[in-house]
């Protein structure tokens, strides 16, 4: 069992790995976090999800990039593979579901695969259907999965016009599910007058914006 | 018609001018308008030309018609392209990409600038351009958007990192096609004729920090450049597509002929391009096309007003377009909102 200050070394280490972009290191940690003992889903949690969240603010002021946040989620995923089946089945519940994809007509998923990675790295399960995906499948996979949220992006002009019908078809299926939107021609405005619950300006206030849209719809259900 | 060119070929000849010219980059948006299918604006020349042709004498706009798409280069080196065909599809997006690995980049041979991809149509269309009079235009990626189009982008972002050799060699080969593309059409309608459109959305700091931007887009945007300008070409346009603010103290840097042109999104305000590139280049833009598709018609006219009075204080020339293509499903009533303020507050004293 590792003392305190070896603990919070270990942590430390998962952190800087994520933020410095290197895997090696991330996997080195991440096995000496389970050799010596300290729990992986607090090394997970403190360690390479908060780093994450940290990389999310980074990006949102713009310290970080595209290329930068990629390759900070390989560290993340690197870390993962390795704690992941060692974490109790107690604590092994995730934050939340979220269903995710491109509209049809849109093949750009970019932005798409940023926000996997941030509701990924804060321990939610991510039922991602790709890109240019037809607009029934949303609300389907959102039934087959029961997940509390759907989030839709587009990139286009054109394909943001989807959005409003695939949020038609979720809400039909059942209005007490959450859909959040997002791509670079969205705004929050568009996003209200298209009946979603939910916009985040880039992939680092998703999570963050998923929480608090969640809370709401709850609230409003009760 | 013929009126409408003389505006723009005399601000091009650094003239004065009438009024501000209205400059449009509309494709999908002329097929709805005649009734043709979005893909012919992309796949079938000669359609293309007439869409732009009638839809521009109908709301009276400037420039000439232009063929050409964001993912170009894709198809060129050898990967796939599919034309729009759905109900939300605007643009030709890529298939499959000739780069997957880096085992790929070794075999990756320059195109064949007289047969291959979309180049035999292009070479069409501006053969119609030269029939009719219009200017002669080729659009092309910049070596780095380009890039993004021969190998998939998530890919380009983490070899600029890991291993930026990778992404020199893509830029390079980026780099010679333009080159090559270039010379054809230099040979066949005469250099000082012809006027390049390059398009760089990738760059944009949505993706790439400005330090990326220095590293991997300034040297060989330059280096286009000047090659392009000593081949004889008069003007070179550039569309900086979407959030570019950061970058913008690089592309000053880009020669882009006498005059140039610069195109900016409405990300970046028209006093900050005046402020960049004003003294050399005539400043294009920038009504967010969002607003024109969303937004109501007074919307339009306010912005276009707003872009019309910044834009007249630049020192050479200025055209009115939206910040980048109308998108197809634009209300027609939004797109006349632009044409009635150029008439409403375009002129010049």
């Amino acid at each position: 069992m590792a003392s305190k200050e070896r603990t919070e070394e270990l942590i430390k280490g998962l952190q800087e790995a994520v933020l410095s972009m290197d895997e090696e290191a991330a996997v080195e940690y991440s096995n000496a976090v389970l050799s010596e003992g300290v729990d992986a889903y607090y090394a997970v949690m403190n360690g390479l999800a908060k780093a994450m969240d940290k990389v999310g603010q980074l990006y949102d002021s713009q310290e970080y990039f595209v290329p930068e946040l990629l390759l900070c989620s390989d560290a993340l995923y690197a870390g993962l593979e390795v704690l992941k089946p060692h974490i109790k089945a107690a604590d092994a519940q995730a934050k939340g579901q979220v269903v995710i994809g491109v509209v049809e007509g849109d093949i750009h998923d970019i932005g798409k695969n940023l926000v996997k990675i941030m509701f990924e790295a804060a321990g939610w399960t991510v039922y991602d259907l790709g890109r240019d995906v037809q607009l029934a499948r949303f609300a389907e996979e959102q039934q087959r999965t029961k997940s509390d949220l759907v989030a839709l992006s587009a990139l286009m002009t054109t394909s943001m016009l989807a959005l409003p019908q695939a949020i038609k078809l979720i809400k039909a299926r059942d209005p007490k599910v959450a859909v959040m939107v997002g791509g670079a021609p969205v705004t929050r405005d568009i996003a209200k007058s298209y009946g979603a619950d939910g916009y985040a300006d880039n992939a680092g206030q998703v999570v963050q914006e998923a929480v608090r849209v969640l809370s709401e719809v709850k609230k409003a259900s009760k | 018609m013929k009126a409408s060119l003389d505006r723009v070929k005399a601000m091009l000849a650094g003239q004065k001018v009438d009024r501000v010219p209205l400059y449009h980059f509309v494709l999908g948006f002329c097929a709805k308008n005649v009734g043709y299918p979005i893909a012919s604006m992309y796949n079938d020349p000669e359609k293309s030309f007439k869409a732009q042709l009638w839809t521009f004498e109908q709301y009276g706009i400037d420039g000439g018609p232009d063929f050409g798409y964001a993912s170009y280069g894709g198809w060129e080196f050898g990967g796939d392209i599919k034309f729009p065909s759905g109900e939300w599809e605007q643009a030709p997006s890529h298939g499959s990409f000739a780069v997957q690995s880096e085992e790929d980049i070794k075999k990756l041979r320059l195109p064949d600038v007289k047969k291959d991809g979309m180049l035999p149509m292009a070479m069409e269309f501006s053969k119609l351009q030269d029939k009719h009079g219009t200017p002669i235009s080729i659009v092309l990626g910049s070596s780095f958007t380009i890039a993004g189009n021969i190998c998939p982008v998530e890919k380009v972002c983490r070899w600029m990192v890991r291993k930026p050799e990778l992404v020199h060699q893509l830029l390079r080969a980026a780099t010679d096609h333009i080159l090559e593309v270039m010379e054809y059409w230099a040979e066949t309608f005469g250099a000082e004729r012809v006027i390049p459109n390059i398009w760089e959305p990738l760059s944009s700091n949505q993706i790439i920090s400005p330090k990326q931007f220095k590293e991997f887009v300034l040297p060989y945007l330059k280096e286009s450049s000047e090659k392009i300008s000593a081949m004889g070409v008069r003007h070179i346009y550039y569309h900086i597509c979407g959030e570019q603010n950061l970058n913008l103290p690089y592309w000053a840097q880009v020669p882009m002929g006498d005059l140039g042109m610069v195109s900016v999104g409405h990300e970046v305000d028209i006093a900050t391009a005046i402020q960049y590139f004003g003294d050399r280049c005539i400043i294009i833009g920038n009504v967010n096309p969002v607003v024109i598709q969303n937004g109501t018609p007074q919307e339009v006219y306010q912005l276009s007003q707003q872009a019309i009075e910044q834009g007249k204080k630049a020192p050479r020339g200025f055209m009115l377009m939206s910040g980048c293509e109308i998108p197809p499903m634009s209300p027609p009533h939004n797109v006349y909102m632009m044409t009635k303020a150029v008439n409403d507050f375009g002129w010049y004293d």
